[in-house]
């Protein structure tokens, strides 16, 4: 049997040299903002270009002037703003908490102009949007609404909405919500029923490839079975991190009707991922899953790496892709050889 | 001179770090160049150290630390001096910092003490109060280290543990009274398995140590690893408190909890200075629950300064200390 696999990263890049000097350069008030615009363009289309050129099927911008996941949106809706530093989780990397003193709402949109500014540079690829799942952005922030967790939860979906849609009409033919708290060990599965919520809300009359990415560690088997009954085209699982852990909980529940993203290549070290640990991973998944299509990724962003790290598991992403497609004989889409 | 006492109950204290002050940004920055050797480094790093050090007198600090005025970050500034490691390219940490996420090249070697300086001078001007010894630990190393070398955790953690331990010798033979190893990786992996792995390092680091051998733990999990470390061989545990809300204290008292206490009163991620009342009351929350008498109790911030506005720093531990004297008469 033959069946679609295909590769995407799944979220941002570490920045480079440029970007890092040209913020830094910003924030000293030694450099204009127009200046900077440019030079993200600059940057971004490398990333791009490096994406596109690996035969990715879907690319992301790279969101380079992403200060963490949160900040763009945060900084874009009234009611809301970034407080102190808190840890993201076991990284060595540290977010600032949002504190939403009344419902969110937008005063302007973050992700549509991204696309129409980059959306060209990707093809013939397809640009994917990646945004902050509602239950990790709720969880992981300050309720001073004075809403309950629920009401902020669901507030905030609805707004993610707004730029999912206009996401997709800017040209977005993929969208992905990223909820890394669902393998928080301690996670209530009350949280969990409230993503069930949560998802159909976010991508409600989003007429897109949906995903759930979830990275960072493994979910626990409760919560697994809940993620694979949710409304998503296709769920993103960092098998890298822990295969076996993974590969029981794929063997024990399967992966529902969604289509598996198999993040195999370990975007939180700087190794050269083992090629034959790799595809044993992916062979042992398609032989239990057995399914129509796959997709191949990172396990998780690639901005806890440095900057040349990230474009170099880029490069084995698609290297590694592309040679187990031959090796397992999977009919691998490369939006460059498509004619 | 006379003796500095530090007060029997309620001692003040802090975690280590605090923010940069002038001339550090500029002296790390000509090291990194490699315009300067590490002899003239420390010696140019201290008048950074003496404003800290004063703000730490201004406030009226108990048990001080010199300020981590060197430490360009609490993995990196160890990786430099390490044999077996390499400084490795740049990993942003928040915002638009970052930090050179250091590389495992080779077995880890000491070679010569790497934090003596700053502390020999810090407790030269420090008017005769105890300077903490402050050492990052090994688990926290290899976590926020890329390794290439070992291809086992455990074998690297207790190979970085043997180094600290011979940073710990340097320190007791120049009569050193508190010795504090940092780990706030432990709470970001809340496993027994990692618990006690950070034991054995501590067994090595802190064996036959007759200073006041204390571990820093913060944010996180604490409340879930707590269970597996109480027997660690460290006289006290310092902890976050006021970040999380007191939520670690009805676990104290579950698990019986014995040691000193380290307790976290200032919240180190939030600009909002801490009235006394507000600390005096948080004070109080520990002392009602009857877990451990005042003696056994120091005053301190959650976790290092550095990421807070000086005049915020300094204001928020002038509180605390104030603070302190009240539970002094009260409790
Ligand atoms: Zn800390």
């Amino acid at each position: 049997m033959t069946f679609k696999a295909w590769s995407n990263v799944l979220g941002g890049f570490h920045r480079p040299r440029l970007i890092r000097h040209a913020l830094r350069d910003f924030e000293r008030g030694s450099l204009a903002f127009g200046m900077i615009e440019d030079l993200l363009k600059t940057a971004s289309a490398e990333i791009i270009g490096t994406q596109v050129s690996l035969g990715m099927r879907f690319v992301t911008d790279g969101m380079l002037d992403w200060h963490d996941i949160f900040r763009p949106f945060v900084e874009a809706w009234r009611n809301v703003y970034p407080d102190g530093l808190l840890r993201y989780f076991d990284n060595n990397f540290f977010y600032r908490i949002p504190v939403f003193k009344e419902e969110p709402e937008p005063s302007k949109l973050v992700l549509a102009t991204r696309i129409r500014a980059f959306k060209e540079l990707a093809e013939p690829a397809n640009f994917k949007v990646v945004i902050p799942g509602p239950l990790t952005f709720t969880l992981l922030s300050k309720n001073e609404s004075g809403l309950s967790k629920e009401e902020l939860a669901k507030s905030i979906a609805k707004v993610l909405n707004m730029e999912l849609k206009e996401a997709v009409s800017a040209g977005a033919l993929a969208v992905q919500i990223d909820e890394p708290i669902v393998i928080d060990p301690y996670i209530e599965l009350d949280d969990i029923n409230l993503l069930s919520d949560l998802t159909k809300i976010v991508f409600d009359g989003v007429e897109a490839f949906k995903i759930l990415a979830i990275y960072f560690g493994v979910p626990k088997k409760e919560v697994y079975k809940k993620l694979i009954d949710l409304k998503v085209d296709s769920i993103s699982l960092p098998l890298i991190e822990n295969p076996k852990n993974f590969l029981d909980l794929i063997k024990d529940f399967g992966v529902g009707d969604k289509i598996p993203i198999l993040g195999v290549i370990n975007t939180r070290n700087i190794y050269d991922d083992n090629y034959d640990l790799v595809k044993n991973i992916v062979k042992k998944s398609v032989d239990i899953i057995k399914p129509d299509e796959i997709g191949l990724t990172t396990s998780s962003w690639q901005d806890l790496i440095p900057y040349r790290y990230s474009l170099r598991k880029t490069v084995i992403l698609g290297e590694y892709a592309e040679r187990l497609s031959r090796e397992l004989g999977f009919d691998y889409i490369n939006p460059l050889s498509i004619v | 001179m006379e003796e500095f006492k530090v007060p029997k109950k309620f001692p003040t204290t802090v975690v280590g770090s605090y923010p940069k002050l002038d001339p550090a940004p500029e002296i790390l920055r000509k090291l990194r160049k490699k315009e300067l050797d590490e002899k003239d480094f420390h010696e140019l790093v201290r008048p950074a150290i003496k404003k800290v050090v004063d703000d730490y007198l201004w406030a009226g600090i108990d048990i001080i630390s010199d300020g981590e005025q060197s430490r360009e970050d609490m993995v990196v500034y160890f990786a430099e001096r390490i044999k077996g490691y390499t400084v490795g390219d740049w990993v942003r940490i928040f915002d638009n910092t970052y930090f050179r996420r250091p590389v495992i090249f080779d077995k880890v070697e000491w070679t010569s003490p790497m934090t003596i300086e700053d502390w020999e001078y810090a407790r030269s001007i420090s008017k005769k109060r105890p300077v903490k010894a402050i050492l990052t630990g090994p688990y926290t190393m290899v976590e926020w280290s890329f390794d290439l070398y070992y291809k086992d955790r455990k074998e690297a953690v207790l190979d970085i543990a043997k180094v600290i331990r011979k940073e710990v010798e340097e320190y007791l033979r120049r009569g050193v009274k508190y010795v504090q190893v940092d780990e706030p990786a432990l709470s970001t992996r809340p496993w027994r398995e990692d618990a006690e792995l950070v034991k054995e390092a501590l067994e090595i680091i802190f064996r036959g140590v007759q200073a006041k051998r204390v571990i820093h733990i913060c944010f996180g999990r604490l409340e879930r690893i707590l269970p597996y470390i109480l027997d660690y061989p460290v006289d006290q545990f310092d902890l976050e408190f006021k970040n999380s809300d007191f939520r670690l204290l009805s676990y104290l008292k579950e698990y019986s909890f014995d040691k000193e206490l380290g307790y976290g009163v200032i919240d180190v991620h939030s600009l909002q200075i801490e009235n006394i009342d507000e600390i005096v009351k948080d004070i109080e929350k520990l002392m009602k629950l009857d877990i451990i008498g005042p003696e056994k109790i120091y005053i301190d911030p959650d976790c290092g300064l550095k990421r807070l506005p000086r005049e915020i720093a300094r204001a928020k531990l002038r509180n605390m200390v104030e603070a302190a004297k009240i539970a002094r008469e009260r409790w």
